[in-house]
């Protein structure tokens, strides 16, 4: 046990070299190198399933779930968000998860991380996980941002000790300034994703999840967030990402996951799932042209069930 | 140290080896599945697992939600002195002069069970919220949520403490509330013990079941005032102003007995005893019997009731935690 901390100690600071400063970047192609396909497995996954249940969500009435007892109508309220998952994350990889929305992505991070509980299937991880998956919220808005990190250190585990010693290197990679000393309330989207981002890999975990959040931040964040990224690899840790950003997939992963209708449809190199991806998505944006037609010529009834997802907007996550 | 274990141990279950030393060591496996469902007693031991290993996130917390009741206001954490002050003026000008009874000294009969009284509806309306109110948190972060119920109760510490400081200075300045003070006094920690046990068994049940229902929320304010008029606070059973036998005809022996033998009831009487004393009626030959008091006595104490409320606040305390593991794993999912 007590190695395990001195290590973590040993490995941080390497870590935020090789990201603090930029002369001497290592590129990707050298991160890429070290992964052979024999690496140890961080995460291992079988046949993973999350199955929502409709009953209990916000707009749940007890009218309503009353109803649903007595008829004992269970079996249309629930929804797999993600079914028969398979797939083997090894260390040194950095996997990119895309798919339109809805079709699962987070929900499979969510799972990841043991957020939320499989409701079929075995995850198997070997390693201590650190997570990013939202910017929005941060950990307590009323709090400042040094507050903060000391609260995101005690709710993930880690010794105050450790935190004392990598609090400084957080602050200075959020880069803040004085913000730090004020509540989280008042930052900046930008400054609250630094801030996660800093958090989340100088706790220097094995295994790193991160969600939607490279897009946020201006250029100098996210090359600093690139070189994080690169030494998390080279370290020889895995990082599982999702992500609309496709220039992210084929710049940094190096495999990507292609996630549709809560099935894992393709896992492959980075270019050729991309390839797919857009290659269904605009099979995707042309059906719907489609069938908007068919509506406006009256073949069909005008209702949103008789359209498909439209493509790339965010839409509103009720389940999460 | 075992804070750090946590980490990797989680909520998940282990299945290869049990024992966190060696899960910990150079490459930590941990699996979860929906194969696995713990028994009750397997449940309450990661519980007590997760809290132990958690105190310093407990801690963290509290000192976080103690800060934010300040934060918004001018006088800030003066209101935590303030509160019990007002309330007590607004009580006394009410009781004594409005309904022109009262007995006597009614300050500190008063004070003796409304400041315990806030500090059950402060907690347990704070626990309600508890899980609810941090939903960003639970999608963003896997932690042992059981300690966000308790937090709520460590918070509410500040209530009693500071409610507790204000009744005992008061005691201690007005000469005519010191004879109240007596040896009986002693009883006040034990008796606030009991009660942090019951509002904590109960805070596990609200603050789950509140994830599913957020109904719970408004009625436990109905519940909440309601029993502010029906516990012993304003009047005692004792004393000629609440009028025992008065109660028990308007509400039959079964309606007394809920009245009087309720956990609430109990351990605010006990409070009251403990720190007023035994109000009573004098009866004054020729004349309307008047209300007084006299110094508790060691005998005066109810213990077979107390430790009842302990024991049956231990026991729904063991199936709260349970219930709230149990119902855990879905918080992420509805929220």
């Amino acid at each position: 046990m007590r190695g395990t901390i001195d290590d973590q100690a040993t490995t941080a600071v390497p870590a935020t070299q090789a990201a603090g400063d930029g002369t001497d970047t290592p590129d990707m192609a050298t991160a890429v190198g070290s992964t052979t396909p024999e690496a140890p497995a961080a995460l291992v996954v079988r046949d993973l399933g999350v199955q929502y249940n409709l009953r209990f969500t916000k707009d749940t009435r007890l009218r309503k779930s009353f109803r649903s007892l007595l008829r004992r109508d269970d079996e249309d309220k629930r929804f797999w968000a993600l079914r028969h998952a398979e797939f083997t994350v090894r260390r040194g990889e950095s996997v990119g998860v895309i798919g339109p929305n809805g079709a699962g992505k987070s929900t499979l991070l969510l799972a990841l991380a043991g957020i939320i509980v499989p409701s079929e299937g075995v995850i198997e991880v070997n390693g201590h996980i650190s997570t990013l998956l939202s910017l929005q919220a941060g950990f307590d808005q009323d709090l400042s941002g040094e507050d903060n990190i000391h609260l995101a250190g005690a709710l993930l585990g880690i010794p105050y000790e450790t935190m004392e010693r990598i609090a400084p290197e957080i602050i200075e990679f959020a880069d803040v300034g004085a913000f730090i000393d004020a509540p989280l309330k008042t930052y900046s989207s930008g400054m609250r994703a630094r801030l996660g981002f800093a958090i989340a890999t100088a706790v220097d975990p094995d295994i790193l999840l991160l969600d939607e959040v490279l897009q946020t931040g201006d250029e100098v964040f996210r090359e600093k967030s690139r070189q994080r990224i690169i030494s998390v690899l080279q370290a020889a840790k895995a990082v599982v990402l999702v992500t609309h950003d496709m220039t992210w997939v084929t710049e940094f992963c190096t495999r990507a996951l292609l996630i549709e209708d809560g099935r894992v449809v393709m896992d492959g190199a980075p270019d050729e799932v991309v390839r797919t991806h857009r290659e269904h998505s605009q099979a995707r944006r042309a059906a719907r042209r489609e069938r908007i037609e068919l509506m406006r010529r009256g073949e069909i009834a005008i209702d949103p069930k008789n359209l498909p997802a439209r493509e790339e907007a965010p839409r509103r996550r009720r389940r999460g | 140290m075992p804070e750090h274990r946590s980490t990797t141990l989680g909520r998940v279950v282990m299945v290869p080896c049990l024992d966190p030393m060696q899960i910990a060591s150079d490459a930590p496996a941990t699996f979860r599945s929906s194969a696995d469902r713990p028994g009750a007693l397997e449940l309450l031991a990661t519980a007590a697992r997760e809290v132990s290993s958690r105190r310093r996130l407990i801690r963290y917390l509290v000192r976080a939600e103690i800060k934010k009741k300040g934060t918004d206001t001018v006088l800030g954490n003066v209101w935590w002195v303030l509160d019990p002050l007002f309330s007590l003026l607004v009580y006394v000008f009410v009781m004594s002069i409005v309904f022109a009874r009262g007995q006597p000294e009614f300050g500190v009969f008063l004070l003796a069970a409304m400041i315990p009284f806030k500090w059950f509806t402060g907690t347990l309306s704070d626990s309600v919220t508890a899980v609810v109110s941090q939903g960003q948190l639970i999608k963003q972060i896997q932690f042992p949520k059981i300690v966000l119920p308790i937090v709520s109760n460590g918070a509410g510490l500040v209530n009693l403490g500071v409610g507790m400081l204000v009744l005992f200075a008061i005691v201690l300045v007005v000469p005519e509330y010191r004879p109240h003070l007596t040896i009986m006094v002693l009883f006040v920690p034990v008796i606030a013990a009991i009660q942090a046990v019951l509002m904590l068994a109960l805070s596990m049940f609200l603050s789950a079941f509140t994830v599913f229902y957020r109904d719970i929320g408004i009625v436990m304010g109905h519940l909440l005032r309601l029993l502010f008029y029906v516990a012993p606070i304003l009047w005692s059973f004792e004393a000629e102003m609440g009028r025992g036998k008065a109660i028990h005809e308007a509400v039959g022996p079964l309606g007394f007995s809920l009245l009087r033998d309720n956990p609430v009831a109990i351990l605010l009487e006990s409070y009251r005893k403990a720190i007023y004393g035994v109000p009573y009626q004098q009866v004054v030959p020729g004349g309307e019997p008047i209300a007084a008091w006299r110094p508790a006595t060691f005998g005066d104490m109810d213990l077979v009731a107390l430790g009842l409320v302990l024991g049956a606040s231990v026991l729904l305390l063991v199936v709260g935690t349970i219930t709230f593991k149990r119902l855990e794993p879905a918080f992420a999912k509805v929220l």
